[in-house]
């Protein structure tokens, strides 16, 4: 064999290799799950979700983000609070993953479903003997009410060993029946998991919304530099958002909002650059925004606005320092 | 029996060309030189995990966002373009200059033929190049913080594998449109690349007359960047890309073989 021929061979073996140590990884790889990032599980959520989000605690727990600010007031999402508030759970030691389907209506809107390792009997026990919850069996599941009445009732339903639902308790039983029966309600929502689909398996957090949820959204903001005269800027509608982010070794976000054609994702994207620029000027008397104008790139595909984000914990830490001591000298 | 006085069939003769200029492109000095600005990441991304290693303090940016940098600007944007000049526009060139285009072109071998299986030979040597820096680079630096993060990323590898063949060719047979047009063909291929390809960074639809921005769309790595192009940054969609790139070198590669066919080469004595 030529030397030729045998730095052909040498590259193709390489590749070979490569592309089968890929597909080992992509086959062991713990965040595969069979919509996007969310569980299969997470499918017996509502079909009528206005939007959907999940984080991937371990990672969450695991980041330089939490080691810096976990310790601090208003850091813990409110979700995760009552959660262990409820059920005597330590989310940072016993969760995995979390999978939030938001819905409208009275009382609580969202419906949790928490995967990871949980000890039901103990789990079961310490939500008895506080005498907050009352435990009935509904669909061959368990399920604890929490004691209070009206469309603010909570439950929890201990699904398996690795996946509890916690939220609204009729939409916990809903869901318990859903899943006894073998049905998947949130694939019904076809846009939805369209867009669940897209998100790349493997992030810290995520949250995908449709338009329903958007339609609330303010139809204009201010102007970028805007005065006393109220000049504001019409924003283009969004047909859907995608956002996903990362905390290590930075925060990392990457916003993907669906506009109604080309046009508006233009001016859409024109909007952020604006404020973008904005930052920018504002950076010439504060230095610590920066880092913050240039971490910030948006782009358009087609009528897709596209914002990424990478925010070093330096730059955070900056501009917390820099907000601390206005709040006192404000008061005065 | 073959008739000795009609021309080997297309592929046969492909075939030879091919295995002939293989060996004569693989082990060159230009294949090395290449080879080593192709292969630099890789040795980028050892350096990065020896920093990583001995001093964890040190501030250094995400793997993820240092491989993407190295997709989509090194090697997209400006090492692979450089390495098909140097080599599709040496395809024909070499020989004329070399005088040795008269031993391929007196052989029972069609001119189509002949060109096809040279191009085969560049695809094949800088591909050979080109993805196991990639694969390596990839698994390297990806692999920094475990391989959890290694599954989530693969699909971007294949993806990346695909956009850097792309490259390959879509600059190659531009290039070798070049190296059989003119005699000179470095100069006006890297005017190419660093005069018209910049119309990439202008907004509204000036980057669709450039192969760069239809390629840099195909890749799903954004690096932030400033200037012109963090301004107007736009990903053009990726189904017209394909069809635009593939479309493009098709014609680039019909017009040069046809070229190739009737032109009559002089060589200087």
């Amino acid at each position: 064999m030529s030397r030729s021929r045998l730095a052909v061979l040498v590259s193709t073996v390489v590749v070979v290799l490569g592309v089968l140590a890929g597909l080992g990884a992509l086959w062991l790889n713990p965040a595969r799950a069979a919509v996007g990032p969310m569980p299969g599980a997470a499918l017996i959520l509502p079909a009528d979700a206005r939007f959907v989000m999940g984080v991937d605690v371990k990672r969450f727990t695991a980041s330089p983000f939490y080691a810096r600010y976990a310790s601090e007031r208003g850091m813990e999402p409110e979700a995760l609070r009552e959660l262990e508030e409820k059920t005597g759970l330590n989310p940072a030691r016993d969760v995995e993953q979390i999978v939030i389907a938001g819905t409208a209506g009275a009382g609580p809107v969202g419906l949790a479903l928490v995967t990871g390792k949980f000890d039901l009997y103990k789990l079961g026990r310490t939500l008895e003997t506080e005498g907050k919850v009352r435990g009935y069996n509904h669909a061959g599941a368990t399920l604890y009410a929490f004691k209070e009445e009206g469309p603010r009732a909570l439950a929890v339903a201990f699904l398996d060993d690795t996946s509890l639902l916690f939220g609204q308790k009729g939409r916990v039983e809903a869901a318990v029946t859903s899943r006894t029966r073998g049905e998947t309600p949130l694939k019904n929502n076809a846009a939805l998991v369209s867009l669940v689909e897209k998100v790349r398996p493997g992030s810290t957090f995520w949250m995908v919304g449709d338009q329903s949820l958007l339609a609330g959204l303010p139809a204009s903001v201010p102007a970028p530099g805007a005065s006393a005269d109220g000049a504001s800027v019409n924003l283009p509608a969004l047909k859907s958002l995608t956002v996903t982010g990362d905390l290590d070794p930075q925060v990392s976000l990457a916003v993907t909002g669906e506009a109604a054609d080309e046009l508006a994702a233009k001016n859409l994207a024109d909007v952020v650059r604006g404020f973008v620029a904005l930052v920018s000027l504002q950076a010439q008397q504060k230095p610590e925004l920066r880092q913050l104008a240039s971490a910030v790139s948006v782009a358009t595909e087609q009528n897709r606005v596209l914002v990424s984000a990478r925010i070093p914990y330096e730059m955070i830490d900056a501009l917390r320092a820099k907000a601390k001591p206005a709040g006192p000298e404000a008061a005065k | 029996m073959r008739d000795p006085s009609r021309p080997l069939p297309f592929a046969t003769g492909a075939r030879a060309v091919f295995e002939l200029s293989l060996d004569g492109m693989v082990w060159t000095r230009r294949t090395l030189l290449m080879g080593l600005l192709v292969g630099i990441p890789a040795l980028v991304a050892v350096a990065y995990r020896s920093v990583v290693a001995t001093q964890p303090e040190a501030r250094l940016p995400p793997p993820a966002d240092l491989y993407a940098v190295i997709v989509a600007i090194y090697w997209i944007r400006n090492v692979l373009p450089l390495a098909a000049l140097f080599f599709a526009t040496a395809l024909v060139a070499d020989e004329v200059e070399g005088r040795t285009l008269t031993y391929l072109t007196t052989r029972p071998l069609t001119r189509p033929s002949v060109f096809a299986g040279k191009f085969a030979a560049y695809v094949a040597t800088t591909l050979t190049l080109a993805l196991p820096a990639a694969v390596l680079t990839f698994f390297i630096l990806l692999s920094t913080r475990g391989w959890s993060a290694v599954g989530p990323a693969v699909g971007d590898l294949f993806r990346d594998a695909g956009v850097i063949a792309l490259t390959l060719l879509a600059y190659g047979a531009l290039f070798a449109l070049l190296g059989v047009l003119l005699k000179r063909p470095v100069i006006p291929g890297l005017l190419f690349l660093y005069g018209w390809e910049l119309m990439a960074n202008l907004p509204g639809y000036l980057p669709r007359l450039t192969l760069t921005a239809w390629l840099r769309s195909l890749v799903h790595h954004r690096p932030a960047e400033e200037g012109l192009a963090g301004l107007f940054q736009q990903v053009l969609p990726a189904g017209p890309g394909l069809a635009v790139l593939i479309g493009a070198s098709a014609a680039f590669l019909a017009a040069a073989a046809w070229i190739f066919s009737t032109r009559e080469y002089v060589l200087e004595q």
